[in-house]
């Protein structure tokens, strides 16, 4: 019984604390880009003001399926939350903890396709058709990368990676798993949908796509959504790639890092057409974590 | 080669009076039934682009006066290089009470929206025309706006100033 | 500006959620326009603020209508400002939607913009800059702190006289009335 009231509660913590870390990048993103094109920007408490003026406003719904497809998505990020290890936290421990998350990764944009479906408008179908193809563009190098590094620990649980970390040292450091880290590090704007590979939101060209008839509360948990998106990419690299950490606040301090290094190149960069984008993704990542594959395989 | 145009033109046409100004413009004045075979003629000498077709109001004369803008691609015309570009303008006039003319969508055939827009603010019909739909309008007008005799004060005070507000409306209810 | 002030958070929260995260529908309503972009970008920063231009209707709350309204653009702009969900403001830049303005004699433009759409406050100009935007930004949030800025509200109570405005000026309209009254028996 006491076990069952421990877990709901560390259950609670994980998912608050990745919220507040979400919001925070968020918030953060937006600064950044306004410093480096030379003017002061919102501050960095602003989607927290957009979420509060957006649960005040009305919305208008298209059916019940519109209603469904974003809990859907939202309820699918909560989830892989669940089972990625923040510090010596990991609610949904298992032994088979990689294959899960990429299985389950895969419910978020599904969830908006539902809803995208309904809304009956155009510039929703074309953007839900980008996000799909973009996303058979980075699904192939991720399942190599996940294949190097399971084959290199011999283990598919993400606990279990963390812990022979803190012996063997950062996976970073060892020469095959080096590869496997820069294709993914490749591959992270695709996986968030930061420019360059901002085909999904695309205000300019299909009005915001799939979000084009988001009104109100919807646009809300769109909003969080999006949060809790951010730190599943970042929290990934994090766990498999940089050793984990001992507790949140070491943990958080490298994710910082990490999201530093994708936001600098998401406030220059335009954006890639969805061919462009998949001619990069099937070449360069996957070249680069097909020879980590092999070489993990061949010397161990 | 503007002297040998007014050659050919003089030599090809009757009843037709040539003007050329300094800057090379070339005004052509012809009667109301020779303005196709004049345009197919010096479509043949390569003039091929049609600029625009635009439309005076004589009132006190009665009458309309179409002009016809027309000039050359830079590869056909050899003074171009030279830097001494030609516009040529041809005009008719038409009378003012029917007014009626034909189309020249099968010599130019990028002349359908200038002629739509014609027959929308001037009143100008144009035969054999595929679509006098209006264009930029979205009401019925007694008098076509762009002539003359069309007051522009009591037409806002007839239509846009008896529109009351909103706050007068339900008053009066 | 009383964005920092926590107390005023935690007693009404709805009022500066509304004043301080405004997004504007990017609607190039007429010639004042060319007034929008040097705003918005890093000479007169309207991020700080919390303004954001957004690209649909439905994610938005403040419509600018900017110079003058030609017939034709008066239908799309009834029709833009009745998808928007509520509450929502309007704000008219510049002379031509107060009187007339320049085309005061025009015989295809709209001389009051006030009979057809509700409108909470104008900015005088032709065009303004981008200061007196920012100061007429100001005077919203006032009207907002005091619950003046109702335009919504009263499109809804008296939907019927300005729909009879709206007919009385296009003939017959091509959508259905926004809001349905029951009839009384």
């Amino acid at each position: 019984m006491e076990l069952m009231v421990i877990m709901i509660f560390k259950i609670i913590l994980v998912i608050f604390l990745a919220f507040i870390i979400g919001i925070f990048f968020l918030g953060l993103s937006r600064k950044i880009i306004a410093r480096i094109q030379w003017r002061y920007g919102p501050p960095i408490t602003q989607p927290i003001i957009d979420i509060i003026k957006l649960f005040n406003q009305g919305s208008m719904s298209h059916g019940v399926l519109f209603n469904f497809g974003i809990i859907l998505s939202l309820v699918g990020s909560i989830v892989v939350i669940l089972f990625l290890p923040m510090g010596k936290m990991c609610p949904l421990s298992s032994s088979g903890g990689l294959l899960v998350i990429l299985y389950l990764m895969l419910l978020l944009p599904l969830g908006i396709a539902l809803s995208s479906g309904e809304a009956a408008n155009p510039n929703a179908s074309i953007g839900i058709s980008r996000k799909f193809i973009l996303a058979l563009g980075y699904e192939v190098p991720l399942l190599l990368i996940f294949l190097a590094v399971m084959t290199h620990y011999n283990t598919i649980s993400i606990v279990k990676i963390v812990k022979m970390q803190s012996n063997t040292g950062w996976s970073l450091t060892s020469l095959p798993l080096l590869l496997s880290g820069i294709a993914y590090l490749l591959i992270l704007p695709a996986i968030l949908g930061v420019r360059p590979f901002e085909i999904f939101k695309a205000p300019q060209e299909i009005s915001s796509g799939p979000m084009v008839e988001y009104g109100g509360k919807f646009l809300a948990f769109a909003t969080i959504q999006h949060a809790f998106n951010e730190f599943i990419g970042i929290s990934i690299f994090v766990n498999l790639f940089l050793g984990g950490a001992s507790n949140p606040g070491y943990f958080f301090l490298k994710m910082l890092v990490v999201f530093f290094i994708y936001q600098f190149v998401n406030a220059v960069f335009p954006r890639f057409r969805i061919e462009q984008a998949l001619k990069y993704l099937w070449k360069w990542p996957t070249l680069l974590a097909f020879v980590g594959l092999i070489i993990v395989a061949i010397t161990n | 080669m503007n002297k040998s145009l007014k050659e050919k033109l003089l030599s090809s046409f009757s009843d037709i009076q040539i003007d050329i100004t300094e800057d090379n413009k070339v005004f052509i004045n012809t009667k109301k039934d020779d303005v196709i075979s004049v345009l197919n003629f010096l479509k043949n000498l390569g003039y091929k682009h049609l600029a625009l077709i635009s439309c005076t109001d004589w009132i006190e004369e009665n009458e309309f006066e179409l002009v016809y803008i027309l000039s050359s691609y830079m590869e056909n015309d050899t003074e171009y290089r030279n830097k001494e570009k030609t516009n040529i303008l041809v005009k008719t006039r038409i009378p003012r009470e029917k007014a009626e003319f034909v189309t020249l969508i099968n010599v130019f055939a990028n002349a359908e929206p200038y002629e739509r827009e014609l027959h929308e603010l001037y009143g100008i019909y144009f035969e054999g025309h595929p679509r006098l739909t209006p264009l930029f309008l979205e009401r019925e007008y007694k008098i076509p706006p762009f002539r003359k005799d069309f007051d522009t004060k009591k037409y806002v005070k007839e239509v846009f100033d008896n529109i009351p507000f909103v706050k007068d409306r339900k008053e009066k209810k | 500006m009383d964005r920092n002030k926590l107390e005023k958070w935690l007693k009404s929260p709805t009022k500066m959620g509304h004043k301080y995260s405004l997004h504007v529908v990017y609607f190039c309503t007429g010639c004042g326009i060319i007034e929008i972009p040097p705003s918005i970008t890093a000479r007169w920063d309207a991020e700080r603020f919390g303004i954001i231009p957004v690209a649909s209707p439905r994610q938005a709350n403040l419509f600018l209508i900017t110079g003058y309204v030609a017939l034709k653009t008066l239908k799309a702009i009834i029709r833009t400002y009745e998808q928007m969900p509520e509450p929502k403001f309007t704000v008219a830049f510049g002379s031509c939607p107060i009187n007339g303005g320049m085309y005061w004699d025009s015989y295809n433009t709209i001389k009051h913009l006030d009979k057809y759409i509700p409108i909470d406050g104008w900015i005088a100009g032709c065009m303004p800059r981008p200061e007196a935007i920012f100061i007429g930004v100001t005077h919203l949030w006032t009207l907002i702190d005091k619950e003046m800025a109702d335009g919504y509200k009263k499109y809804r109570k008296d939907y019927k006289y300005y729909r009879e405005n709206q007919e009385q000026i296009f003939g017959k309209l091509e959508w259905p009335p926004l809001f349905q009254k029951e009839v009384k028996k």
